[in-house]
């Protein structure tokens, strides 16, 4: 399955990145495909296009903070969750999907 | 209603996350000249540093840094009701928290609503713009909406509502500085231990933030002990996991030995996340011991009088800590206590020859 995610942590040095990577890990055994957007404090990286998005079945938020542009999720469903169960529970994160 | 808390700490957080590099370039900037003010005995007759005869480029040095602290309150209200609102909170938030910086003298003390005006302002005029948005308006006249209607009428009751409370909160936030300055003995341990507790029980965490948060504001307030605490109690837990994976290394696995390398790395540079790791696959051990650690290293730093100007721990801001000496014992002694603390523990709680997995 294809999905979309953004993490982001208030600080944006160390959590927004291990919760990307620790997305990026299960989905990967968990076999779909994932695009994570990080918008720590260098701003968005790994930026979601509009076809990314139209194309992905479901987004993951993974964000204690407001989402930059979150324009661009209006239509896709989305599961909104801490940073904290992406660090610490990716797996029940993709249950949910 | 948990849900309704929840958003609310996600907007603060929004402010928050873009208001640290403002906190940062302004204390760091501030704190060097100061320090170059005092190298060089450029000092007034009260013993407070006087920068008139330093050199032009330390001179300007301290204007961008005061000029990036002022911009904190009008920045933090700013992003806290664009968390909120999107772009039309941007204005309201911006002008009321700019409002809040304006100087308030109290009794002989200047002073300003400051973070806690911003903080308030910034959700009010979040609030405000959420409802303007919600006009039922006829489709010709929307257009002006987000132009002329949602900025006159969201900056004017936030201006208003700002004016008349920049005075009681400015006589709390000297109330509170009284407070902070006036805790001896008993109850400054107190706060420390509590700062150095929240700081390593989420690593990284909205509890860690919350007590961060507080030190980077007081600093703005020129109470630099606050963050001095939190400074040292931030790297601890890194720093002393990883210690424990070097001088006993038969109770950790390959692995463990390897994040323990990755996590000191993380403790010099200030990141308390390094933790994660081992807590994440040990909670009941790993985080009382993390917090013991740094609840020793906040409790030396505010005895021993130490101050940071930077918004950030570790050994790597020592060069803008005050009591540079004192910040160096309590980093190494809360390492210490920590690196040992989870070693007998784990001597007296797991069968021998068994080191516990970790979920990476």
């Amino acid at each position: 399955m294809k999905i979309v995610a953004v993490t982001a942590c208030p600080t944006g040095i160390a959590h927004t990145y291990m919760a990307a990577e620790q997305l990026e890990k299960t989905a990967k055994k968990l076999g779909h495909t994932i695009k994570v957007e990080t918008q720590g404090a260098m701003g968005i990286e790994n930026k979601l296009s509009e076809s990314d998005i139209s194309n992905a079945a479901v987004a993951i938020m993974a964000v204690d903070i407001a989402v930059e542009e979150s324009e661009r999720f209006e239509q896709i469903r989305k599961i909104k969750v801490s940073v904290q169960s992406a660090l610490k529970n990716p797996e029940a994160i993709f249950a949910q999907i | 209603m948990s849900e309704i808390l929840q958003k609310h700490k996600q907007y603060l957080l929004t402010g928050v996350s873009h208001v640290i590099p403002f906190i940062a370039c302004g204390g760091i900037l501030i704190a060097l000249s100061l320090a170059y003010a005092f190298q060089f005995h450029y000092v007034g007759a009260d013993g407070a540093p006087d920068l008139t005869r330093a050199p032009l480029f330390v001179r300007d040095m301290m204007t961008i840094g005061t000029k990036a602290f002022e911009l904190f309150p009008a920045v933090l209200a700013g992003f806290i009701s664009y968390g909120m609102a999107g772009k039309p909170g941007l204005l309201p938030g911006f002008v009321g928290g700019f409002i809040a910086s304006m100087p308030q003298v109290v009794g002989n003390k200047n002073t300003s609503a400051g973070f806690l005006g911003a903080l308030i302002i910034g959700l009010i005029a979040g609030h405000i713009v959420n409802l303007l948005k919600k006009l039922p308006v006829p489709k010709m006249f929307r257009p002006v909406m987000p132009i002329i209607i949602i900025p006159i009428f969201s900056a004017l009751p936030v201006g208003l509502i700002m004016l008349t409370l920049n005075m009681p909160l400015a006589q709390i936030m000297v109330g509170m500085g009284h407070f902070l300055q006036n805790l001896q003995g008993g109850s400054q341990i107190v706060l420390a231990m509590v700062l150095g507790a929240m700081i390593a029980f989420d690593m990284g965490g909205p509890v860690n933030k919350a007590a961060f948060f507080f030190g980077a504001a007081m600093i703005q307030q020129h109470n630099y002990a606050i963050m001095g605490a939190c400074a040292a109690a931030i790297c601890t837990p890194p720093l002393g996991m990883g210690l424990a994976t070097v001088i006993s290394r038969k109770r950790w696995t390959e692995e463990q030995r390897e994040l323990g390398m990755a996590a000191m790395g993380m403790g010099l540079i200030g990141i308390t996340e390094g933790a994660i790791p081992f807590a994440a696959g040990d909670p009941f051990r790993v985080i009382p011991t993390i917090m013991f650690g740094s609840m020793i290293a906040s409790t030396i730093a505010m005895l021993g009088g130490v101050g940071n100007h930077a918004p950030h721990g570790g050994p790597i801001v020592l060069p803008v800590v005050d009591g540079r000496l004192m910040y160096i014992v309590a980093i190494v002694a809360g390492t210490v206590a920590t690196a040992i603390t989870i070693n007998l523990v784990k001597k007296f709680t797991e069968k021998p020859g068994i080191a516990q997995g970790v979920n990476t």
